[in-house]
């Protein structure tokens, strides 16, 4: 329903950077931003004044989407952070900060806005070279041979996220699942393209986060009444699947445009319903063992096929049907009539599980790239919350394959790229003298943008940037937030492009 | 409730608008916000989209909203221009219908009489308007400006090759005023890029534009979350859906098109399916499933790989392609299937309804298709191989919001209209009135001939006859022609030179009746001919034309009175013009050729300027010239906007200084600024100013209607003629 409100004419302003109440909110973003930044940052709890449930994080995905902006310019900054998120999943704050920062920072100089864009791009442009070329002090090549780097980038990812409320032990629990599932999901004989498979997040609330677990395959939760039914099940070394898209309830299919007049004692329930049956035959003379349908299965059949010791599960939903075919290797039977035996598919074992108060029936693939991650914590709030950071976690990993290259984290890049463009341009000042391109009226301004426009506050300061020393650091699995490479230079790039933009705001 | 259409509201109402986007206007300009009660946001420098996203209430604004709106949807460049030229038009005119209006209070004429002669006045100016637009400035663009155009295309060669630096220069002009000031450069480069790889050759980008605007939407795909930087062009198309099937082919890969569902229904629409047992039915479902499987058979059997729908296949169509190995793509929008079908040159497969023996010859061939995959979300890819000259390519923009993506979208699709604008041969035609004090708009060869020999005097005569004897008025008025010529003389070609060159070959007949001057006129026409040829040896090609042309008329002439004299005024090395002349309907057609640009930066309008107040000298009738005036006038505030924010040598008083100054003393014109712009443009959106200001003018009185609109008529359509 669309917002009812009086036509007002039109309203002009202008200059709306420059103004005291937009500065004020800027700084109050800020402010809420920076205080939930790092391991050691403070949870926000939002809530709504109407109702609904409590949402306590200090992630950005879910506090910029539930934080109410009402300014148009914290709205772009907001909107822009969430784009960016749901493209690279992790840093968001970071992107926010140093939005802020930026803006802030570039008011405080007085500089014009054409400055600013220009000195903005040859900045940016100054670090994206410098991040890509193999000089870079703070690149760590990831090494797919051992699992330490990535579950390093893991277990900072993880850590960085507070308020999923785990312990050092869960932690590292929790880092080793999601590495886990990730190296399920890699295809053991790629061909010419690497097609990553899917893990599939199942919700256990209210339980201790050490029982999460992590199977190939996939879990289909069931009633425990409906398990009772399928128990026991017997043991073969392979189960003939078949999974169908098409509903199987016996309703009419589309009938087309024109009327359609059926004389009275002709039941089509019965004709469709004896299709159905004659479909179940089919499947039992095929030695089908399990039967799943997208939709609805009509209760007949369903009895049917139970009678023939197939099981038989529906209303499987379309979120799951891509993972299926793919588990089991079977193309969806869109059809009532004969089924093609190349549509069957097979899974190598089928066993109920029970965990906690659920039931499961786990499909296990002879080979396939679909894992489950069983994830369980204490509440709804924190559970929500390690969801979120597990997600991110496998954006990230899979991120790794596109640029294997890693940069050392605890605010030490942030340190090390604002010394390098320190270094920069205090030799630009000394040697280029008056020809260089960039049309600054006075070199300090430069220097104090920059100097200020990288230190962002970080949660474990560094005081040198030696690779030897970090790596040591390294080695003693000292925590460091490791950023991915790529990553952080779309990121930067997004960013001041987006600052550059906000910035003909100005003056 | 009524109030008075008044010239001073209608100045009230632009300058407002005026006032939001002269800010936004050139290289220097601003972006502007606009938020909605929604809670939506908007960024925007484009004039048309800002002027649409304002919630205007008073009549007059949505009309000039209106005109904007329909200025752009045909050459989608200059809707800040329009604004702030209209504003000062309406300026101009205000200021001097103040000036009158004090005389006339004066004389103390009752409030109801001043206020009919007021609308008579203003309904006489708009007719003024009108004569100018239809008149004079067809003329001053044919005679005076067009020496000074530069062309687009490459001027080493004979025929027409595009240059892709002047293609640069015109396209990062464009960008500069309409998107960011970081992304002008990538924007424009991109959008070169995608035009040059688009183009198979040379000679078609006719084509490529007209396609590429008619499906701009179907060729680009919005991105957001990424930089802009990560926009880029892809070879192939790229259907925004993803497939419902899709099963990896390589080699030779068939499409074919289906607008209807493959599996055959129950009943068509206006038939009934009379159901009598049980039995039949599971007959006809059995035959339904039969005759599907029997279509996607065959259409494998034909090697299709690939089946595309506009409309949604049943679950059963789908099975069993997947099962023949058919990728199915669904639900294409009518307009994604007629640009394959154009691309490709594919016609619909039309399902056979009886016999199962058919031959399917609507197949084609793709290169590839494989899905593709943006920010996660699912496209389908397509190696479509052209049958046409486009080749087809799909621009990825990205951008970190939305808003920002579809600014870009909005930039790149006006300047495809602008090309497609700037790329069409641009006709001017007007009137060359035969009453004498319309001399000084009569072309200069027409005058040049009758001053330099005394026989073509006669022939005037004689083909002036009927008009009421005006031949002694013409002696009359020679004496003032021979001033007019020394001012063309330095423009054109020099006069002395075809002096020297006609006496020698003046006809000895003198004529006697009207068979006779049609011989003057064709031994007039070869020296004309000639003496262009010794003035400016290089356009040979031209004259050659030209004498071609000229012994054309000669036979078809029934009236023995239309002459053709061609090859005036190539100032540019590869401009190509002919000046067509009938003289005994007093009409003048010629053309502004294809690709005319000029650098950008107010250069347009102070060339204009400059001219029409050479006009206005010239001109006897007073409102002519008062219109003219107002008009030179207003389009100096153009530049004066653009070059606001300039100072010392680039400010603008010093700009025009120069500029005149090269004028007066026919030195070329130094540009401060590298870009182009295209003089087509320029060209339309003066007409449609001036057409939109006639309109405004005319207005006597507004009515405001509380009741409900009973109908909604579409306000632009008739604009759109």
């Amino acid at each position: 329903m669309s917002r009812l409100e009086a036509k007002k004419p039109s309203l002009c302003k202008s200059e709306p950077l420059t103004s005291e109440k937009v500065r004020a909110t800027l700084c109050v973003l800020k402010g809420i931003l920076t205080s939930s930044y790092g391991p050691s940052g403070r949870l926000k709890q939002v809530h709504n004044g109407l109702g609904g449930c409590v949402c306590t994080t200090s992630q950005s995905s879910a506090l910029l989407s539930n934080l109410p902006v009402t300014h148009p310019i914290l709205k772009i900054l907001t909107t822009s952070t969430k784009n960016h998120v749901s493209c690279f999943s992790d840093c968001g704050l970071f992107t926010a900060i140093l939005c802020c920062n930026l803006i802030e920072n570039v008011q405080r100089t007085g500089l014009t806005p054409t400055t600013v864009i220009k000195l903005n791009q040859h900045l940016l442009r100054l670090c994206t070279n410098y991040l890509k070329s193999e000089s870079c002090g703070c690149r760590i090549p990831v090494d797919f041979s051992s699992p330490q780097t990535l579950l390093c980038l893991v277990r900072s990812i993880v850590t960085s996220k507070p308020a999923c409320m785990l312990t050092r032990e869960e932690t590292d629990h929790i880092s080793a699942l999601v590495l886990k599932a990730f190296l399920l999901t890699i295809p053991e004989n790629t061909k010419d393209r690497l097609i990553l498979g899917k893990s599939i997040i199942v919700p256990l609330k209210g339980h201790r986060v050490l029982d999460s677990t992590v199977f190939p395959g996939i879990l289909i939760e069931v009633s425990e009444v409906q398990l009772m039914k399928i128990l026991p099940i017997k043991k073969s070394n392979a189960f003939k699947v078949a999974l169908f898209c098409a509903s199987l309830s016996g309703d009419l299919s589309d009938t087309g445009e024109g009327t359609m007049v059926v004389s009275s004692g002709v039941s089509l329930e019965n004709a469709v319903l004896e299709q159905l049956l004659n479909l179940g035959r089919q499947l039992v003379s095929d030695h089908v063992d399990l039967v799943m349908c997208q939709k609805v299965l009509h209760p007949s059949l369903k009895q049917f096929l139970s009678m023939h010791q197939v099981i038989a599960i529906d209303r499987v939903g379309v979120a799951l049907m891509e993972p299926l075919s793919k588990v089991t290797g079977t193309q969806p039977i869109g059809s009532l009539g004969s089924i093609s035996p190349s549509s069957y598919g097979s899974v190598k074992d089928l066993c109920p599980a029970k965990f906690g108060f659920k039931h499961f029936l786990h499909l296990i693939p002879n080979e396939a790239t679909i894992c489950s991650l069983l994830l369980c914590n204490r509440n709804d709030t924190a559970w929500d919350e390690l969801k979120l950071t597990c997600q991110t976690a496998l954006h990230v990993l899979q991120l790794t394959i596109k640029e294997p290259c890693v940069l050392l984290g605890g605010g030490c890049t942030e340190t090390h790229l604002a010394a390098y463009i320190r270094h920069k341009i205090s030799n630009r000042r000394t040697s280029a003298g008056k020809n260089h391109q960039l049309q600054v009226p006075a070199g300090k301004d430069v220097h104090c943008l920059s100097y200020k426009k990288w230190s962002i506050p970080a949660p474990q300061p560094m005081t040198s940037c030696h690779q030897p020393e970090l790596l040591w650091f390294f080695s003693n699995g000292l925590l460091f937030k490791t950023i991915l490479l790529d990553f952080l230079l779309l990121q930067k790039i997004t960013l001041l492009c987006f600052v550059c933009w906000t910035c003909l705001w100005f003056c | 409730m009524a109030a008075l259409g008044s010239a001073k509201a209608a100045l009230q109402v632009t300058e407002v608008l005026e006032t939001i986007l002269s800010r936004c206007l050139g290289p220097e300009g601003r972006q502007v916000l606009c938020t909605k009660p929604t809670g939506e946001v908007l960024i925007s420098r484009s004039g048309g989209c800002l002027l649409e996203a304002l919630h205007l209430e008073h009549p007059i604004a949505r009309m000039v909203v209106a005109c904007v709106s329909s200025h752009l949807r045909r050459t989608g460049d200059g809707a800040k221009t329009f604004i702030i030229l209209l504003c000062h038009l309406l300026r101009g005119l205000h200021t001097v219908i103040d000036k009158e209006q004090d005389s006339l209070i004066s004389k103390n004429i009752q409030t109801h009489r001043r206020h009919w002669k007021n609308c008579c006045q203003w309904k006489f100016i708009s007719q003024a308007l009108l004569t100018f637009q239809t008149q004079i400035l067809d003329y001053i663009m044919d005679h005076y400006l067009s020496k000074h155009f530069l062309t687009i295309f490459s001027s080493s060669t004979e025929e027409r090759t595009l240059c892709r630096s002047s293609l640069e220069l015109l396209l990062e002009a464009y960008f500069c005023g309409r998107v960011g000031r970081n992304n002008h450069y990538f924007i424009s480069q991109l959008m070169c890029n995608y035009f040059f790889k688009c183009m198979a050759c040379e000679s078609g980008f006719e084509e490529v534009f007209d396609l590429v605007d008619d499906y701009f939407v179907e060729l680009n795909v919005g991105v957001t979350g990424l930089p802009v930087s990560d926009s880029r062009i892809i070879a192939g198309l790229v259907l925004h859906r993803d497939f419902s099937v899709y099963c990896p082919a390589d080699g030779d890969i068939r499409i074919v098109i289906v607008t209807e569902t493959i599996q055959p229904l129950f009943s068509a629409s206006a038939s009934e399916f009379i159901l009598n047992s049980e039995a039949q039915f599971q007959t006809s479902q059995f035959w339904i499933m039969e005759k599907t499987k029997a279509i996607v058979k065959h259409l494998q059997s034909q090697n299709v790989k690939l089946l595309l729908s506009s409309v949604k296949q049943p679950d059963l169509v789908t099975y069993y392609a997947g099962l023949n190995g058919i990728s199915v793509v669904e639900c294409l929008s009518p307009e994604e299937v007629s640009l394959i079908q154009r691309v490709m040159g594919l016609s619909p497969f039309i399902l056979p309804q009886a016999s199962s023996q058919y031959e399917i010859c609507n197949t084609a061939s793709v290169k590839f298709c494989k899905p593709l995959t943006l920010r996660s979300k699912r496209y389908v890819h397509l190696g479509l191989i052209s049958t046409c000259s486009f080749v087809p390519h799909c621009i990825v923009l990205c951008g970190p919001v939305q808003g920002l993506v579809e600014q870009h979208e909005g930039a790149l699709h006006g300047a495809f209209k602008m090309l497609r604008q700037l790329f069409k041969d641009l006709d001017l035609s007007y009137m060359i009135q035969t009453s004498d004090q319309n001399h000084t708009s009569s072309p200069l060869t027409y005058k040049d001939s009758r001053e330099s020999n005394p026989l073509p005097e006669i022939v005037n005569g004689l083909i002036q006859r009927p008009y009421q004897g005006t031949v002694v008025k013409n002696k009359g008025n020679l004496a003032k022609t021979q001033t007019y010529l020394k001012v063309y003389s330095n423009l054109v070609v020099p006069s002395v030179e075809l002096e020297t060159c006609i006496p020698c070959s003046t006809p000895k007949v003198t004529p006697t009746d009207t068979y006779q001057t049609n011989e003057t006129l064709r031994c007039l026409a070869p020296t004309k001919t000639r003496t262009i040829d010794d003035n400016e040896p290089f356009i040979e090609s031209n004259s050659a034309n030209s004498t071609a042309e000229n012994t054309g008329i000669e036979i078809s002439s029934e009236n023995l009175q239309v002459t053709k004299i061609a090859g005036k005024g190539n100032m540019l090395p590869v401009r190509e013009k002919s000046l067509e002349m009938c003289t005994s309907q007093s009409y003048c057609c010629s053309t502004l050729p294809a690709g005319c640009v000029l650098p950008v930066g107010g250069n347009f309008e102070i060339l204009l300027h400059y001219y029409l107040l050479n006009y206005t000298r010239k001109c006897q009738q007073s409102e002519e010239s008062v219109v003219s005036m107002i008009i030179a006038n207003a389009l100096l505030g153009i530049p004066q906007v653009l070059y606001k924010s300039k100072k010392g040598k680039y400010s603008f008083p010093q700009i025009y200084i120069r500029t005149l100054h090269a004028l007066q003393t026919s030195q070329p014109i130094v540009s401060s600024q590298k870009g182009l712009e295209s003089v087509a443009g320029k060209y339309q959106l003066l007409t449609s100013v001036l057409q939109c200001l006639t309109k405004i003018l005319t207005i006597d009185l507004v009515i405001n209607i509380r009741r409900q609109p009973r109908e909604m008529y579409d306000q632009d359509s008739d604009e759109e003629v």
